[in-house]
Order: structure tokens, then sequence, then C-alpha cells
């Protein structure tokens, strides 16, 4: 797959047609949401657009969060009934519902209704989108889960040719890198990542199931102590 | 309020027959740029013929999302048939595309803005958004949407001359002079527009009326 910035060249041609149901299906680490990469598969690059899917009522549908970020996000449900968290207040939404959410307000679905399908869309008032690292990471994984590791290295390291430095991206590929078994490339991305905030790393990697393959290489040792 | 239906949403039914259901201003939404349509009937137009950009001002990508209904767009020339679920993305902001709906209650979805910049409101909003007070002939309210757009885009030419129009009609001819002036001094292109323009035959024999 191709990274998207705002700051890259457009895809080539004029226009494509698509339906939701041919995205792919990414499951989202940790918590089994289903991700379909709207924005990804398109190249759309002047904001976030995104698909969530769940088949069977009660699945989960949009993780939890509160987009620090600092985007605001409207939801379309798309097909089938999705049952919205948003603040403080539970609500079920059917198709053709919309939902607006400010940057820092909690919201969270499940889905009342199988086949539920919710369009998220969202962007930052005032700025330019650049497409962060969330969807290549979780893209990533699921490709390393399916056994492509090949492929979900690829994917992770489009995140690292961001000229912007971050310690947590260089902290993402370390334990995918981790999990892929690429042990020496993973101490490299953990090197330079507590280079660029040891406090932050320090505050993830005593506990992080992600770096266990490398905890008993004394590499490991040296750089946690 | 934070949430509702896309039936719900307002209904401004345009000249050329569509009807715009404004999202993004329904939420004032600062972001991104998002809309619904609909049709009055069946056969009629949904999203209206146009493109997004020109030769050297190139303009949003965009994507049409059929919510609901059936309906057949019209890309570049070629047709295609879009039933619930199934969106037409337009990369190159210079396409023409536009598009009629098949079935009663269809509901289009358009989402667009312009890579590597923040978003900024469209000043068409604004001109859709007068509409209705226009065709009651409210001219304080359609110069009150217009200039509360200008306020955000004081240089735009087309709010420039709307503005004049809607001026013009409502007998402050010499603001309509000066906001047409300004907008020709932006683009010279409005002049010519000016001349043919019914709305401004009120202020056609004034000194200063674009030549």
């Amino acid at each position: 797959m191709t990274g998207v910035s705002s700051t890259e060249p457009a895809k080539p041609g004029g226009y494509e047609v698509l339906s939701l149901d041919d995205l792919d299906r990414v499951p989202y680490r940790g918590s089994g949401e289903v991700l379909r990469p709207l924005r990804r598969q398109l190249g759309f690059r002047p904001f976030g657009v995104n698909v969530w899917s769940a088949d069977a009522a009660g699945d989960k549908l949009i993780p939890p969060h509160e987009e620090d970020s600092g985007h605001e996000q409207l939801y379309v449900v798309v097909r089938g009934t999705a049952r919205f968290t948003l603040g403080e207040e539970t609500f079920d939404a059917p198709a053709g519902t919309l939902v607006h959410a400010p940057a820092g307000t909690f919201r969270a679905a499940t889905a009342a209704e199988p086949a539920t399908m919710v369009l998220a869309a969202g962007g930052k008032a005032g700025e330019a989108f650049v497409a962060s690292d969330w969807e290549a990471v979780h893209i990533a994984f699921a490709q390393l889960d399916a056994g492509d590791a090949a492929a979900g290295r690829a994917t992770m390291e489009e995140t690292l040719a961001h000229t912007e430095e971050s310690w947590g991206r260089h902290y993402n590929v370390a334990c995918y890198l981790a999990l892929a078994g690429e042990h020496d490339a993973a101490f490299e991305q953990l090197r330079t990542a507590i280079e660029l905030d040891r406090d932050k790393v320090m505050t993830w990697l005593p506990e992080d199931s992600d770096l266990d393959p490398l905890r008993d290489d004394p590499r490991f040792q040296e750089l946690a102590g | 309020m934070s949430v509702t239906h896309v039936d719900q949403l307002d209904s401004i039914e345009m000249p050329d027959g569509f009807v715009w259901r404004p999202i993004r201003r329904h939420f004032d939404i600062r972001g991104f740029g998002v809309n619904a349509y609909t049709a009055l009937e069946v056969g009629g137009m949904i999203v209206e013929e146009h493109a997004e950009g020109t030769e050297g001002d190139l303009g949003h990508e965009e994507i049409y999302l059929v919510l609901r209904g059936r309906a057949r767009f019209t890309v570049d020339g070629n047709d295609h048939e879009l039933a619930a679920g199934q969106l037409v993305f337009v990369r190159n902001a210079l396409l023409r595309r536009g598009a009629v709906a098949l079935e009663e209650d269809t509901v289009v979805l358009a989402l667009g803005g312009k890579p590597g910049e923040p978003h900024k409101v469209s000043a068409w909003e604004a001109m859709f958004g007068a509409v209705p007070a226009a065709r009651e002939e409210n001219w304080t309210e359609a110069i009150r949407i217009h200039a509360e757009a200008l306020e955000e885009q004081p240089e735009h030419p087309a709010l420039l001359y709307n503005l004049a129009c809607m001026e013009a009609r409502g007998g402050r001819h010499l603001d309509a002079l000066l906001h047409l002036q300004r907008a020709v001094e932006l683009d010279p292109k409005w002049a010519d527009y000016a001349r043919k323009d019914s709305d401004f035959a009120a202020i056609m024999s004034e000194p200063g009326f674009p030549a």
C-alpha cells in the first residue's frame, strides 16, 4: 500500500468508482473493531475519512476515544444502526444519522443491527491535513497477524518517511519489528526512540508485551537501564 | 445539537432543480467540507454538473457517496450507475461531474477539500444559502448572508459580485456599484457577466458601472 499525506502527489488517474463493501477489512489492534481504510485506498488527501463496519449486532464498531489530535469529526451511519456514546449520552442512530463530535469529546459505538457501517470524516480547523501514523500502524500489524510480514514491514516503514521526527513513530516500528522477529532492526529503532525522548519511551517500555521478544537480549537491559 | 438525520437537514431547492442539504453549515464544521444532496424527482438532477477547479487554480478532491437509493453519475463524459454504499472519488478537480437520481429518496453525500491547505468554507455556500431569501425578494436577508460570508473571505470576487446583485435588487445602488467594482478589479471577467445580468438593470446607466 502507498502512504498518503497532503504533501504527496496525487495518485494517477482522474477518478474512480468503488463500493464500501470492497474496502479492506483491518482488525483494529487490541480492541477488535473493523477499520475499512477508505482514505488510504483512495489516496484522498484533503482530510481524514474512513469507514468502520460490524457484522453482528453487539459487535464493537468505533473504538472508544476522545480524538486528542484536535480533529472535529462527523460520523455518518451508512447502513444498519449504530449505538453511539457521545460524551455521557448513549443513543441509537439508524442509517442516515449524522453525529458531530468536537475534538476532546468522548465517543464510541457498537452495532445495534447486523451489517452496520459508519463513515467517519475528520479534520482540524485552520490546519492543513497531514496523515498521521495510526492507519498504517494498524494495517501493518494486521498484515503481520495475517502472515505477511514483508507487507507489514513495508507499511510500517512508510511512517518513517515523515520529515518530522517522533519518538512514538520509531517506538511503534520497534514494536512491529520485535514481533516480526527482526530483533537487530528493532533495537535500532528503539535506540532512536530513546534518543528522541527517553522519558516517554520509559513510560511504555517496562509493561509493553510487544517488546517481550527482546527482553532476554542483553541489549534490552542496556537500553532500559 | 450534535446529532441529526439527513432527512431533518434544511432542504434548499436550487434554481437548477437539485436540493442542497447543508451538513457543514448545520454543525458549523470548520475542519472539512461535507454536504448532502437530494433530487426533486426521479430522473432529476442531484449533483449539479460542475468542475472543482480551473487550469492554474486546482481545487478540491471530492468523494460522492450514494447514501440511499441510486444515482447515475457522469464523470468526464462517462456514465456510472451507483447504488447505496457505492461512491465515486474525483481526484482531478478539472473533470466535470454531475448526477441524476434514479430512485425516490436518493441521497448523495459529498465530501471535499483542497489537499495541503486548511479548509476554507466555500463561497458558494453563502450563494446557495441566500437562494430562499432571494426567491422571496427578501434582499435584506440575502445581503446579510453574503456579507457574513464576505467577512471570512473579503476578497472573493464571486461573493462580491453576488452581494452586488442582491444590493442592486434591494435598492442599495451605491453599495452595489462599489462591490461590483471591487469584484471586477479582482477578476475582470465579472465585468462581462455584469453587462448581461438583469440583476443590475437599475444601476447599468450609473457612472462607474463596469463598461
